[in-house]
């Protein structure tokens, strides 16, 4: 891969957690530990061959791995808000910790943050009757978590799905809130169809954007309208379908993606995370995301 | 000590009562048999006939939880099981391997004796095999054990058994219904010292206010975990028996505590704790003991 597009994961990787071995620790009363389950999601990572991995959000789905660690937060049905939103203790540190521990030097790190926005909206507010009130405790609570991440990660990526229904006139102080002090790079990701919100999306203070550009390609076109001065990161195979797309498949799609972006691109990735597929096809997709990023670089250097 | 707004249920197993109100229902005392899985008969035997007695004698109702840890050991633990109790009396097995848990289903429904089965237990590691057995073949009762390796809170036991936590497709207790478990008790997951042991206590009130079922825990098992307590001399047996009033004072309707071998201590406790809970609770609340209640055994 050529040093200016590397290949990444948005966060999710599926994992197969065995409930009965959990069980066989209960019953023998010993520790629980998810290291294994982490590795195992890693380790496909690297053998797909990615530059930036994840630790594969294994835990938990990418709502609950955050607001089972807040205060003010407890899981329901789904998670409900019941006390005033306050960051407890590191929520993905340790996880972090260990994965770097598993990785080559030659494979970067991407620390994940499900963004205040989503937080929000995935949630049932039984204590505050006021979102904007919940979407900014939520952010001063992710804000000591990305702090803590800096340390441990190569770049910190926000992922903001609820966006794309629409960004509220605060949801770019929420997002600073969380980045000002952040040294390494950023990225926000925000899948689904966001056509409508592409200006303000682009005036994120983040430094590279990421979309599900293979799930919703009509997307190359709507950025056409606009100036793109951020980096890209392009979603290039589909997280939500698990038909397996060929290398050729992949090449072209980038390169459509280069006819609008050029030189802006700097990350090639799934349009979203990969928890909704089934381990083989999750891994096939990162390889042939990889062989295809190999075929544009060399491509691209014979170009030049 | 408690009185819950939410209607409590009250399940007749085989003739025992479980559940209900506290200072209503005497607390139902499961005594463990073939922990070690060498199982002696003889020995057995002569606990069960012991631990019948204090039941008998206390008002506290006894369940024999059986450990079935091998597969040959399955008949001659029906057998024991179908000649030794009174006719028609409740038991519990207590099984981990889910293929043992499958065989044992299907010997019970040959002997038909499912109808007098507390199954222990359905968990997160449920398996498909498993619950289409139980689909086929299924007991009178089962205990879910409500942990939660994510979250150990009280909070988190609930989480299991509404969604499974993102480890079964769904909540532990959609799952126990959908397979037709009729009388569900909720085991609220006793763990070891140092990890919130003491959450399986505080879940018990909880649990009874969200779902108005049954609830209780195998608390000896942290008791059992407190390797400080070896210093102690005889304590430790009389601190492990001591344990299960930590359940009825919070609310609960069950004990799973431990080897039967304890009955002796453990039933005495027991109805103890009982009394006292009933006549705080008919004073305060109005709700008067049934006639088997130790308190009406020991009225002064």
């Amino acid at each position: 891969m050529s040093p200016e597009i590397k290949t990444s994961v948005i966060g999710s990787y599926p994992i197969h957690i065995d409930g009965m071995e959990l069980m066989s620790k209960y019953f023998d009363q010993t520790e629980i530990s998810w290291k294994k389950y982490i590795k195992n999601a890693v380790s496909d990572m690297i053998a797909a061959g990615i530059d930036i991995i994840s630790d594969g959000q294994t835990r938990d789905p990418f709502v609950q791995i955050f607001t089972r660690k807040f205060k003010g937060c407890r899981i329901r049905e789904r998670t409900e808000i019941i006390g005033k939103i306050e960051y407890n203790d590191p929520i993905t540190i340790d996880d972090q910790k260990y994965t770097r521990s598993l990785i080559p030097d030659n494979v970067e790190l991407i620390g994940l943050i499900t963004g205040p926005y989503t937080l929000t909206k995935s949630c049932v507010d039984l204590f505050y009757n006021d979102e904007k009130e919940i979407a900014f405790d939520f952010a001063y609570g992710l804000q000591q978590e990305a702090n803590a991440l800096q340390e441990y990660v190569d770049i910190i990526s926000i992922d903001e799905p609820f966006f794309s229904m629409g960004i509220p006139d605060y949801g770019k102080e929420l997002i600073e809130i969380i980045t000002k002090d952040i040294s390494c790079p950023t990225r926000l990701h925000v899948c689904g169809d966001i056509s409508e919100v592409i200006p303000e999306v682009l005036d994120m203070p983040v430094d590279i954007l990421s979309h599900e550009f293979k799930a919703s390609p009509h997307l190359f076109n709507s950025f056409k309208e606009y100036s793109v001065s951020k980096k890209i990161c392009v979603g290039a195979v589909r997280s939500d379908d698990p038909r397996i797309e060929s290398v050729d498949e992949i090449v072209d799609h980038i390169r459509k993606a280069f006819d609008v972006f050029g030189e802006q691109i700097v990350q090639l990735a799934p349009d979203c995370g990969q928890r909704m597929l089934s381990k083989n096809v999750a891994f096939q997709k990162l390889k042939n995301l990889v062989m295809a990023g190999e075929k544009i670089k060399w491509q691209r250097k014979k170009f030049h | 000590m408690f009185s819950f707004t939410k209607n409590q249920e009250v399940f007749d197993i085989s003739g025992v009562h479980i559940g209900g109100q506290p200072g209503i229902y005497p607390t139902v005392l499961f005594g463990g048999l073939f922990f070690k899985g060498e199982p002696n008969f003889d020995d057995a035997k002569n606990e069960l006939k012991k631990m019948m007695t204090l039941s008998e004698k206390t008002g506290n109702p006894a369940i024999p939880d059986f450990f079935i840890k091998k597969e040959e050991d399955i008949e001659d633990i029906i057998n024991f099981i179908e000649k030794t109790l009174p006719k028609n009396y409740p038991f519990s097995v207590d099984i981990t391997d889910p293929s043992i848990k499958v065989k044992i289903l299907e010997c019970l429904h040959e002997k038909k004796m499912l109808s007098r089965t507390i199954y222990n237990s359905i968990h997160v590691g449920i398996t498909d095999e498993e619950k289409l057995t139980l689909e086929k073949y299924t007991p009178d009762a089962a205990i879910i054990v409500a942990f939660n390796p994510k979250d150990k809170s009280p909070d988190g036991k609930i989480e299991v058994l509404e969604n499974g936590a993102h480890l079964t497709d769904k909540g532990l207790l959609d799952i126990a219904k959908e397979i037709g478990i009729k009388k569900i008790l909720i085991d609220t997951a006793a763990l070891a010292p140092g990890e919130n042991s003491g959450a399986s206590i505080a879940a018990i009130p909880v649990i009874k206010e969200e779902y108005g079922l049954p609830a209780g825990c195998a608390i000896h098992n942290v008791v059992e975990k407190s390797k400080w307590l070896d210093n102690f001399g005889v304590a430790r047996k009389i601190v492990d028996a001591a344990s299960n009033i930590t359940i009825n004072i919070f609310g609960g309707d069950y004990a799973i505590f431990g080897p039967i071998a304890n009955s002796d201590i453990v039933f005495p406790i027991m109805a103890w704790n009982d009394i006292l809970i009933s006549e705080y609770t008919e004073n305060y609340f109005g709700v008067s003991p049934v006639d088997s209640h130790p308190r009406r055994k020991f009225r002064p």
